[in-house]
């Protein structure tokens, strides 16, 4: 298991590296000159020139990318055009609500799709199983900020149950925080309850016609126990692998989200980093989340083993 | 004194898209306590799902179950699920025909094995594991306190069969339903596990309904046989009887390729059901006449207009054809 996880780990490393070069690349990728667009349309030569030298545009491509390595693997993301503070500061003081956000559409997704999943694999054919497509249907086909805008004019505006918008960090109390992301949550996990409860009652069907849930029954266990024991962890590795994919999805919802919310997370930063052409918060934003998400990856990875003891480290 | 389990009038039925098939249709028989019963017949004449019908493990709908299944009494149909629950298992408990895929591949064996005496006997996981070692003593597999902690893949099909076995036994059940135990294995395997299952019967005592395409192991096992043949139970008697003295021509159908008289309960070479020629009737269609009509050498018009009813033409010994008494005469 040990040496399983070190290998794991060690394959992730040229994806990074791949990664990095890409997030590097960003601003040469982009049509024009860098500089003239960083700079924007009312910039004077000399605004250009100086965004220029000071992106180091005039050196080699492969010198500045190996510097600027170098500098992120030291934590170092370099300094906002727009607020000349350092990059990984500012994503440091904006991570809390945004992994907070992620954290709680990720619990109440899971215990929702979960059981929807499976209570509709198990009455297949019959209404509840037809309520639960068609939910997952409409999660999947109503996008986040439709959503996030219907439900906090239901239940923020009109019924005053929870703040329209804004945060409340965890450190204020634990109430607060949650009356705060219920919305947002719910409106960025939509979708994700939709996918996830489609997979589970897709593999949870194939699972229960299988001879060892037979097995299971003869042995006289009961209902609850053949579903959530017998056969669900049989389904966990698709239902593991579809919130894995997912999470890229979470990640640029939660984006949205923070917009629709005025949730002062590391969404809302790149939002207008990338309104400011503030290139090197950008960078340091999407280094950031592909980073998150190799580590959810291998995370998932690891956990294949866990519930499936077929799988050889 | 009743008997430990008796079916009466047995209808199994499935409604499908393309009409009603009928599975099971009347059957009767008995299982005394202790005793082994084997059930034979062609593929798909509707052994497994009189099994399942007796466990209650058919799915209704689209199944549709008639007549009654009496156990020490009760009616079997007539109870809860929970009740039925209750009763798999512990009283009665099966074995299947696919050792490959009857265990849960992500549950250890001694999870699955101590499940049943936690479920039926209030036994704590660590007390569950014991007898989950004990069990696997019990059927004979070796290193049982380092296996109990395995998962199926790490098993052969025999030892994933004893497995099935012991977990089946674990209870001490009054019936053990088997399904086929053998069919899917090699036959030196196969051998081992009616040894096995013939020596735990002793021990244990319980009684066996046992399904099987082997005469070979009806031979060694049985000490009764029902002969079924498209859903119906179409002779009934002794190992002796449907060996020595079968009735019904499809039953000398069966035993076309066994070796005469007495020897045939001796050998200990296994034959298999020969084919018999012509196609099983269509379960779909309510039959009209004799069920085996149509493939039946000796057919005369009454077969084809009338269905015969079984009736005991010996003692103990039922059979459902016309010329049953010709038969006999001949034997
Ligand atoms: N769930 C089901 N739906 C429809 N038909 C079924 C179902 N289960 C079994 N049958 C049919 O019942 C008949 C008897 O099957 P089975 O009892 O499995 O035969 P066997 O004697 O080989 O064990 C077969 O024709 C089979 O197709
Ligand atoms: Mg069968």
């Amino acid at each position: 298991m040990f040496a399983y996880t070190v290998r794991r780990v060690i394959a992730t490393i040229p994806v990074m590296a791949v990664v990095a070069l890409f997030v590097f690349s960003l601003l040469y990728i982009a049509p024009g000159d860098p500089a003239a667009i960083i700079a924007g349309d009312q910039a004077t030569p000399e605004d250009v020139e100086r965004i220029r030298e000071s992106l180091g545009l005039d050196r080699p491509f492969l010198l500045r990318f190996t510097e600027w390595l170098f500098r992120v693997l030291q934590g170092d993301l370099g300094v906002s055009i727009f607020t000349n503070l350092p990059v990984s500061h500012m994503i440091q003081q904006r991570l809390e609500p945004t992994f907070s956000l992620m954290a709680l559409t990720l619990v109440i997704a899971l215990s929702f799709a979960i059981p929807m999943g499976v209570l509709a694999a198990w009455k297949q054919g019959t209404w509840i199983d037809r309520l639960v497509m068609v939910f997952a249907v409409m999660g999947f086909s109503v996008p986040v900020f439709v959503v996030g805008y219907v439900l906090a004019y239901t239940f923020a505006l009109q019924l005053d149950w929870f703040p329209v918008q804004g945060y409340s960090p965890l450190a204020n109390g634990f109430g607060g925080w949650l009356s705060n992301l219920m919305l947002p949550a719910i409106a960025l996990g939509s979708a994700f309850i939709a996918l996830i409860a489609r997979i589970t009652r897709a593999t949870m069907l194939e699972v229960l016609s299988q001879d060892y849930v037979r097995t299971a029954r003869a042995k006289g266990v009961g209902q609850r126990s053949v579903l959530f024991v017998h056969a669900l962890k049989n389904a966990a590795v698709p239902i593991i692998t579809i919130i894995g994919i997912g999470f890229a999805a979470l990640i640029g919802g939660a984006v949205v989200t923070e917009s629709v919310f005025a949730i002062p997370g590391v969404g809302r930063l790149v939002v207008d980093a990338i309104l400011r052409r503030d290139y090197p918060v950008i960078q340091g934003v999407v280094l950031m989340f592909s980073f998150t998400y190799v580590i959810v990856n291998l995370i998932v990875d690891l956990l294949y083993t866990v519930f499936d003891p077929r799988i050889r480290y | 004194m009743p008997p430990l389990l008796e079916v009466q009038n047995l209808q199994t039925h499935f409604g499908t898209l393309d009409g009603v098939v009928r599975a099971v249709e009347g059957v009767s028989f008995h299982i005394d306590a202790g005793e082994t019963v084997a059930v034979v017949g062609e593929s798909g004449c509707g052994k497994s799902v009189t099994a399942m019908s007796i466990m209650r493990l058919i799915q209704t709908p689209p199944g549709k179950i008639a007549g009654k299944i009496l156990f020490q009494g009760r009616d079997l149909l007539e109870l809860t699920e929970p009740e039925m629950q209750a009763i798999r298992g512990k009283d009665i408990s099966m074995v299947f025909q696919e050792p490959m895929t009857s265990l849960n591949p992500v549950l250890t064996v001694g999870r699955q094995i101590g499940e049943t005496v936690m479920l039926h006997e209030g036994l704590s996981a660590k007390d569950a594991e014991q007898r989950a070692i004990e069990m696997l003593t019990l059927v004979g597999i070796p290193a049982p306190a380092r296996r109990v902690r395995e998962y199926p893949h790490q098993l052969s099909g025999g030892m994933r069969q004893r497995v099935m076995i012991a977990m089946a036994l674990a209870c001490s059940p009054q019936l053990l339903v088997a399904d086929e135990p053998t069919t899917a294995l090699d036959v030196t395997i196969q051998a081992q596990i009616l040894e096995l299952m013939r020596d735990l019967k002793t021990r244990v005592g319980a009684a066996i309904m046992l399904i099987t395409h082997d005469l070979g192991v009806v031979a060694e096992m049985a000490q009764r046989v029902v002969v079924m043949y498209a859903g119906r139970k179409v002779e009934e008697g002794s190992v002796e009887d449907i060996f020595l003295h079968p009735l019904h021509p499809y039953t000398r159908g069966l035993m076309g390729a066994m070796p005469k008289l007495g020897s045939s309960l001796t050998t200990t070479g296994r034959t298999k059901l020969t084919e018999i020629e012509g196609q099983v009737p269509s379960l779909r269609k309510p039959i009209i006449g004799c069920a085996f009509a149509g493939r039946c050498p000796e057919v005369t018009d009454v077969c084809r207009r009338m269905a015969p009813a079984i009736e005991e033409k010996a003692p103990a010994h039922w059979v459902a054809c016309h010329y049953a008494a010709r038969a006999m005469a001949a034997a």
